[in-house]
């Protein structure tokens, strides 16, 4: 293979580039120092900074469909704008980690240095067309996970879900790349391009495709916790320290979703009825499954990250529709406005869950909530606007991102998904309420974290003005996001 | 921009009160910006063309041009009046609810005005999402208002009510988008306006369920009937009525339960015709049954609120029974109804919020020989229960009237069956009105330690604007009826190709006369 690197590589990829480089100021520093910290606010500054010229630089060269490294990267408007949730998603966390009591610790600039690099794993991931690139974008953003979750000192629960997690990561690693292995075996390649005009062909005549691409779609089912593949999911997002989890739910998700869409693009789909009919019921079980589980967790961050599983649900469903849809311009744009929304409102939960841990040790019930709204009401109605968002009632961005997702399957045909998804929303209103009930209508006395928590504050605060404000430019929002797919 | 600033003012009012920082007054200035809106919604009559059934002071722009979704707002002699219950009730019950909302008063009167807009909303959207927008928004300060400031078993009520309606609507969003496709098919453009979605003709084929109108008729007709609550979905509105506070019971009944009814006159019936009438029988069974039903459980309720809950489902029963009767007499009875019902049964919410204030029980057994204690109190709700009862000369009995007229010309034997409700009505509600006014005094009225006062100068300030219009809108049910009578006339002449067409600003309701005829 002759690989031709030019300058317009480098461009392409510039934002990964800075992202890595940023990332090892924080450590390059903590050397030259003696092995002493700089002050976190200074390392949370730099990461800061980073995200935004990646962001900035994502923007500027990225899109319009071009490619670098031979195909293997794609810089589209999935790419943009995957990258930019996935970027934004990860600085929130970051700004979580700076005051979580059980991630403040020595390690900070290690931490950071992980996180960043999760990060540029995320940018190949969001970006890669050739499956191979996909899986190490996959690996890299996966290994530094694995890490962080371990990296609290204390907590049992966290090293327990480290192993999990990594067990189950490198399981779905494994069978992506089995799977990764019969698409070379029968098409001769693994970039997505190359056989993307032929797959719905291909996955008739070919068991060997249809083997392969069946396994990588388990593969990503697994990374995105789909229902049954989803058991991993409550446990390691309960035992990672919570800006961790809420890092996991977000970022990770959203490129994880973004592989998904590009390798499901391929119209595959349209070829095979049973993938088709397969997925479509796993979408169901996920939607359902997730909430009625959801339901009976009386741990904070157990329920959101059962919701979580849920919302990989809806996802699901727009998979589907840009699978199935001959543009699936429609259904994609439903997918990133969904992940957009869903970003939002998945970190400002786990960013009130993070300011109600009080140490490194503590577990938020959702009983803890007792009397917040009076303790804090500016929180408890931003708490407020982030579940309501989650149960998807209007005007909030959570509203429409369903509906734009159910327009698109409607759209397509897949009517019966829609009122699955609609069903399954209503058994979700019911946990969704349950912290509202508590916080405004039961006496007690919650309280956040002693330590000033004014970043995650703010964070916060801005999200649940994001929901509210987006929702009613939304339309301006998803056409944009339209438009840059085509 | 009337209509818009009629909307949205309440949301700003919610605002101001939000930061209002002198908590003492927090209430004169929320029945001061309450009593705006209401001289503000007076003025639509200054604009509205009562001759003419089509579409006035619309206002509408593009909202999400995607999908065709507008934000869209008109006014018809449909609407007029229950935009102008829900201002007219909102000051009344913020004056109620002076003594009895005690705690978090900001945060009661917030819920309040956020509740105003997304009922006035609802009322005047004319585009499909907007409407959903409005028609949920409406859910959220409710849920607050009875889980916040509700008696002890609020919580589960208030969960009831939000689960129950939430799943009631979500059939109704997967119809209204479908329907936004079948625009597209019909134009080639998306939308979801109402007035698009009027000229769809959409399939029916009679006898089979599964026809298409069939589908999004009943996923129509499930959010309302929900929300009205026709029998048998109706659970939860005697647990949110007794365990909200008395200013929620009163918007509960007084309006929101309207926009159930509303939707079945705005959206169910002009846009689902053939399937309309062919289910007609069983809407209208579903009204009798709930007309008796309700009548009898209320009879022998303990508990007055419940009673009046459960006369609630009574009383929705007539609006939608004459609703489905399809002809002049039954639409005008229940668009009258639905206005009478927020009048007085708003009215005997708040009287039995005023004797529970002064002895903290609404048990009936508990009463007796009131009438000698609190003698105003007592004539008070002795006129309101003739309303409620439809004695002649109040409200209730025109609405009651034209209602069963128009049912037993569309189908008597509803009609035989429906009447009986009148009966049970003066049964249940006069034998309660004994029962807690006159004979041995109960244990609550005789306890001298607690000697029970009668109506204050702000509780009369409270009822007598409602007795007003009970016996305004009794006598001269014509000063009302004038403006709603072309839209309505327009609906049942032209429901199976009904139109509405938007009425240009300044021009004479001759040209736009195709809405009389």
């Amino acid at each position: 293979m002759n690989m031709n690197i030019g300058l317009s590589d480098i461009l392409l990829i510039s934002p990964m580039i800075a992202l890595f480089l940023v990332s090892l100021i924080p450590i390059t520093a903590k050397v030259l120092r003696g092995n002493r910290e700089q002050p976190h606010a200074v390392t949370l500054a730099q990461a800061l900074i980073g995200i935004v010229i990646a962001i900035g630089l994502l923007i500027v060269f990225g899109g319009g469909g071009k490619t670098a490294f031979n195909n293997g990267l794609i810089f589209d408007g999935v790419t943009q704008w995957m990258g930019v949730i996935a970027l934004g998603a990860a600085g929130a966390a970051m700004v979580m980690m700076y005051e979580n009591p059980a991630t403040t610790g020595k390690q900070f600039s290690e931490l950071i240095f992980l996180a960043m690099s999760s990060a540029v794993g995320m940018l190949i991931l969001v970006s890669a067309v050739d499956l191979l690139m996909v899986f190490i974008g996959l690996e890299m953003m996966s290994l530094a996970l694995y890490l962080m979750i371990a990296m609290s000192h204390e907590e049992k629960l966290s090293k327990e879900a480290a192993l999990k997690y990594f067990i189950l990561g490198s399981f779905a690693s494994a069978l992506f790349l089995y799977g990764v292995a019969f698409i070379f075996g029968s098409t001769g390649g693994t970039n997505i391009l190359a056989f993307m005009d032929s797959a719905a062909e291909l996955v008739q005549t070919s068991r060997l495709f249809l083997f392969g691409i069946t396994f990588v779609i388990l593969g990503f089912c697994f990374k995105v916790s789909i229902a049954p593949f989803h058991a991993w999911t409550p446990d390691v997002y309960q035992g990672a320290p919570t800006p961790h989890t809420a890092f996991m739910a977000t970022a990770v998700k959203t490129v994880s979703f973004a592989a998904f869409l590009r390798v499901i693009a391929t119209k595959s789909l349209i070829g095979s009825d049973h993938l088709f009919d397969i997925l479509q019921w796993l979408a169901v079980i996920t939607m359902i499954l997730g909430n009625t589980a959801a339901i009976i967790q009386n741990n904070f961050k157990r329920m959101i990250a059962y919701s979580s599983v849920a919302h990989s649900g809806y996802l699901l469903i727009g998979i589907i529709t840009a699978g199935v849809s001959d543009n699936g311009a429609f259904g994609a744009s439903g997918v990133i406005f969904y992940l957009l929304s869903y970003a939002l409102m998945t970190l400002g939960a786990f960013a009130i869950a993070s300011m109600l841990e009080r140490s490194e040790n503590h577990i938020v019930n959702v009983d803890d909530l007792a009397g917040f709204a009076k303790q804090r009401p500016m929180l408890a109605l931003c708490l407020t606007v982030f579940l309501l968002s989650l149960a998807g009632i209007p005007p909030t961005l959570g509203f429409f991102g369903k509906f734009y997702l159910f327009n698109a399957a409607i759209g397509e045909g897949l009517l019966w998904l829609a009122i699955w998804g609609m069903i399954s929303s209503v058994i979700g209103v019911y946990y969704y309420l349950r912290p509202v009930v508590v916080m405004y209508m039961k006496e007690g006395n919650a309280e956040v974290a002693s330590h000033s928590l004014n970043a995650t504050t703010v964070t916060t605060v801005i999200m649940a003005l994001a929901i509210i404000v987006m929702g009613f430019v939304s339309g301006p929002i998803f056409s944009a996001v339209e438009r840059s797919l085509f | 921009m009337i209509l818009s600033s009629i909307v949205f003012l309440p949301l700003l009012f919610a605002l101001i009160v939000a930061v209002w920082p002198k908590s003492n007054t927090i209430r004169h200035l929320a029945l001061g910006l309450s009593l705006v809106e209401f001289v503000l919604s007076l003025a639509l009559f200054r604009q509205f063309d009562p001759n003419s059934a089509g579409l006035q002071m619309v206002e509408k722009f593009m909202w999400i041009e995607r999908f065709g979704i507008q934000y869209f707002m008109g006014i018809d002699g449909i609407s007029l009046w229950l935009v102008l219950l829900t201002t007219f009730l909102t000051p009344i019950i913020i004056l109620g609810s002076w003594t009895s909302i005690t705690e978090r008063v900001k945060g009661f009167h917030v819920a309040m005005f956020v509740l105003q807009t997304a009922m006035l909303g609802t009322f005047l959207a004319m585009d499909a999402i907007f409407f959903y927008v409005f028609w949920e928004l409406s859910l959220v300060p409710m849920y607050f208002m009875v889980g916040i400031w509700g008696g002890a078993r609020r919580i589960y009520a208030t969960v009831k009510f939000f689960i129950y309606t939430f799943a009631g609507s979500v059939m109704m969003l997967v119809a209204i988008i479908y329907m936004m496709y079948l625009t597209q098919e019909a134009t080639g453009t998306m939308s979801a306006s109402l007035l698009d979605f009027y000229k769809l003709k959409i399939p029916f084929v009679g006898g089979t369920f599964f026809s298409l109108q069939t589908l999004l008729f009943f996923a129509f007709a499930l959010a309302f009937a929900i929300k009205v609550p026709a029998f048998p979905v109706h659970t939860w509105l005697p647990d949110a009525h007794v365990e909200a506070p008395t200013p929620g019971s009163v918007i509960l009944a007084g309006v929101m339960l309207k926009m159930g009814t509303y939707g079945f006159m705005r959206w169910v019936i002009p846009l689902f015709p053939e399937a309309s009438e062919y289910w007609a029988w069983l809407f209208m069974l579903i009204g009798t049954v709930g007309i008796i039903y309700g009548a009898l459980v209320a009879m022998v309720q303990p508990d007055v609120k419940k009673l009046v809950a459960y006369s609630s489902v009574s009383h929705m029963g007539y609006i939608l029974v004459g609703l489905f009767a399809f002809n002049a007499y039954g639409m005008t009875g229940g668009l009258y109804q639905m206005l009478n019902h927020g009048i007085s049964t708003g009215a005997l919410f708040l009287l039995i919020g005023m004797i529970y204030e002064r002895t903290h029980s609404r048990e009936i057994s508990k009463y007796g020989g009131l009438a000698g204690v609190l003698p105003l109190f007592t004539i008070f709700f002795f006129i309101i229960t003739l309303s409620s009862i439809a004695v002649p000369l109040t409200n209730g009995f025109v609405g009651e009237f034209l209602i069963l007229l128009g049912t037993y010309q569309a189908e008597p034997v509803f009609a035989y069956f429906a009447v009986s409700g009148v009966v049970l009505g003066a049964v249940y509600m006069l034998w309660m009105f004994k029962r807690v006014f006159f004979g041995e005094k109960g244990e609550l009225v005789k306890d001298e330690h607690h000697p029970l006062h009668d109506l204050n100068a702000r509780e009369i300030a409270v009822l007598v604007p409602l007795v007003i219009m009970v016996f305004w809108m009794g006598l001269f049910p014509n000063h009302f009826l004038n403006y709603s009578k072309a839209s309505i006339d327009y609906l049942v002449n032209n429901r199976s190709n009904y139109n509405l067409t938007i009425v240009e600003p300044g021009a004479t309701s001759t040209q736009h006369a195709q809405g009389g005829n």
